[in-house]
């Protein structure tokens, strides 16, 4: 009787997740002191830029090394604007900062993405790559933007007459734009857009065939998130009071590849989740005094040695990332569509991208 | 001024940036790998220099070292990470940027930080009529003549040549043969790592050493192997001869924040429209 039972109940683990953490994050700058209150808002505002890269890599198989390109210009362009025309208005700056991340990431998408033929994933992620590193030499070089040392002591973002200070005020706007990016992602890559990108991470040229215009597909969702990466340099340089050449170039914008990568590409969740563990890492390995004078002293400025070991380790053993622990493989690729949950797609074993 | 020594900084640079991207060039067209840690390795080889002089041994004996000491990172790197990754080259290009991240800041812990200079072997000049030439750059340029002939034969006219090159042509055959791929790609890397190993110790004296001296030529480096074309042992060095004379030469003629990002974008572009290199329809 029972050999031919049903297979058992499939249990979604990502709500689950999903809602534990926002229930989490919620309540947060009431028990935490002004300090966490802070880190808790950075995590959410380098959220916002794990979230693009993850809508590019986890979700299409483009390969961007140049997200903090995005992040950095828009931190530039309204930080400019904050310093030389007065401008503070969130509601003024936002947009700007948005609009900024989406032209930037059309340009490059021009450059690197659209075209007759197939660039290949090598090209993509070098042309990402050097752009962010010809763009970060630009701003080391342009004393008009600070040189050096960017531009630094920005004044605070402003509602109306309301001032927005960093603490609490701001922990709660970068949490509403973290959720509300969030819900408009997972709408999107669980349509039938999602589906067609899925298509294009797993197979770019099978879906060729089948007659969508795989480049065009690509762009737009390279440029889309250039416009989530320009959001969060908006947000970040105003919450930080600072931006620098140092948000443009190549470091973060492999910062943001080892956030995805370690959280797990392919779910949103696990970008979020992956910035949150590294940069609790990154704070606390520092500080680590048990393990003896030597390693302390170490750890003191090496501590990305670690960093860097653990992705080795996550890439070669764990390419679904941490969140592969805890959510089934079958939920992880996910379904598409209204319709589509009648019966799941399976996962292809064959391919050893994160899927 | 004479034009004798602007000429000379430039081919000094370019012959330095020729050593880098051989041996990027060596590991990408034979194994398919993009090594992102290749600019980290330079920096080992820098490293190497460094650390003998600290120790009170003459800088050349460093400079021989190097190469040696870099191979064998190479190699056990190899062994425990990278031959997982020949089947896909990504997950390679993450695994190695990885690898070069802890790479890159084991050596910033233990330089500390700051920039530090190893002084050249040879210091004098010669003096030529009325300009004089560093004593140093024109041993790098003939080192650097001297490895790519080096180079050259290994790939054409040994044994060893023979069994990469089949093994880059067709795997599967070449194990059919008899050719243990697996040793023929292990060696390889390692000779690649060991190129920028050599590169990384004859640089210091020209530039100071920091943790990030890796960074730019790895950039570069990938730059050039793509436009000289995957694959061709002529075109890496033709790609490599072309940013590095220009990335060298341009700084002179404008302002050279936007002579690198001129590099960049042009190389960029013509990557675009020629996938397969500059060489590729010149060769057919």
């Amino acid at each position: 009787m029972s050999v031919n039972a049903a297979p058992p109940p499939f249990r979604r683990v990502l709500p689950i997740i999903e809602i534990a953490l926002l229930v989490f994050a919620l309540p947060l700058p009431w028990v935490l002191d002004d300090f966490w209150v802070l880190f808790a808002t950075k995590i959410c505002i380098l959220a916002l830029l794990a979230l693009s890269f993850d809508l590019v890599w986890g979700y299409a198989g483009i390969m961007s090394f140049g997200q903090a390109l995005f992040f950095g210009v828009a931190g530039y362009v309204t930080a400019l604007l904050a310093t030389k025309s007065g401008v503070t208005s969130i509601f003024a700056l936002m947009p700007v900062a948005a609009f900024v991340g989406l032209v930037l990431a059309f340009v490059v998408a021009v450059i690197v993405i659209f075209g007759k033929r197939i660039p290949s994933v090598i090209f993509v992620a070098l042309g990402t790559l050097t752009g962010s590193y010809a763009v970060e030499r630009l701003a080391r070089g342009w004393s008009w933007v600070g040189g050096q040392n960017g531009i630094s002591s920005l004044p605070r973002l402003t509602a109306g007459s309301f001032e927005i200070e960093e603490g609490i005020v701001f922990f709660y706007i970068a949490l509403g734009i973290l959720v509300a990016t969030y819900v408009l992602m997972r709408l999107l890559v669980r349509s039938q857009f999602g589906l067609v990108l899925t298509g294009i991470r797993q197979q770019e040229a099978r879906i060729a065939f089948f007659g969508y215009q795989v480049q065009s597909y690509k762009g737009v969702v390279f440029t889309l998130s250039g416009l989530i990466a320009g959001v969060s340099g908006g947000l970040f340089a105003f919450h930080e009071g600072f931006i620098g050449p140092g948000q443009l170039g190549p470091v973060l914008s492999t910062q943001a590849v080892l956030y995805v990568l370690f959280g797990g590409a392919g779910t949103l969740i696990g970008a979020v989740l992956g910035v949150a563990i590294i940069e609790l890492i990154s704070y606390v390995l520092p500080q680590f005094t048990w393990l003896g004078e030597t390693v302390t002293a170490f750890l003191e400025t090496g501590w990305p040695v670690v960093l860097g070991l653990l992705l080795l380790g996550t890439v070669m053993f764990r390419p679904t990332g941490l969140i592969g622990l805890l959510v089934s493989d079958r939920e992880r690729v996910g379904s598409f569509g209204k319709a589509a949950r009648a019966a799941p797609p399976q996962k292809s074993q064959a391919s050893h991208e994160p899927a | 001024m004479s034009a004798v020594p602007f000429f000379f900084d430039i081919l000094a640079y370019s012959a330095i940036f020729v050593l880098v991207v051989l041996g990027l060039g060596i590991i990408a067209s034979m194994m398919g790998i993009f090594n992102f840690a290749h600019g980290e390795f330079v920096l080992l080889g820098a490293f190497t220099v460094y650390m003998f002089q600290q120790k009170g041994i003459p800088t050349w004996v460093g400079m021989i070292a190097a190469p040696f000491v870099v191979a064998i990172v190479g190699l056990i790197l190899e062994r425990i990470a990278i031959r997982r990754f020949y089947t896909a080259p990504i997950v390679a290009m993450l695994g190695t940027y990885a690898i070069a991240l802890a790479l890159r800041e084991a050596v910033r812990a233990l330089l500390g930080g700051r920039f530090h200079n190893v002084d050249a072997p040879l210091a004098g000049s010669f003096v030529l009529g009325e300009v004089s030439i560093s004593q140093w750059r024109s041993a790098v340029i003939v080192i650097t003549a001297i490895v790519m002939v080096l180079c050259w034969l290994l790939l054409t006219r040994t044994k060893f040549g023979l069994q990469m090159r089949a093994a880059l042509e067709n795997p599967a055959l070449a194990r059919a043969s008899g050719i243990s791929v697996n040793r023929v790609y292990a060696t390889t890397f390692a000779f690649g790592s060991a190129l920028a190993g050599l590169a990384g110790g004859l640089m210091v004296p020209m530039y100071s050493i920091s943790a990030d001296m890796g960074v730019p030529f790895l950039i570069k480096s990938f730059l050039a192997v793509m436009l000289g074309g995957m694959g061709s042992f002529e075109g890496s060095i033709a790609g490599a001869a072309l940013v590095g004379a220009s990335s060298a030469a341009l700084p002179w003629a404008i302002k050279p924040v936007v002579a690198d990002l001129l590099v960049f974008v042009i190389a960029i572009v013509i990557v675009k429209f020629r996938p397969e290199g500059l060489l590729s329809t010149w060769r057919k």
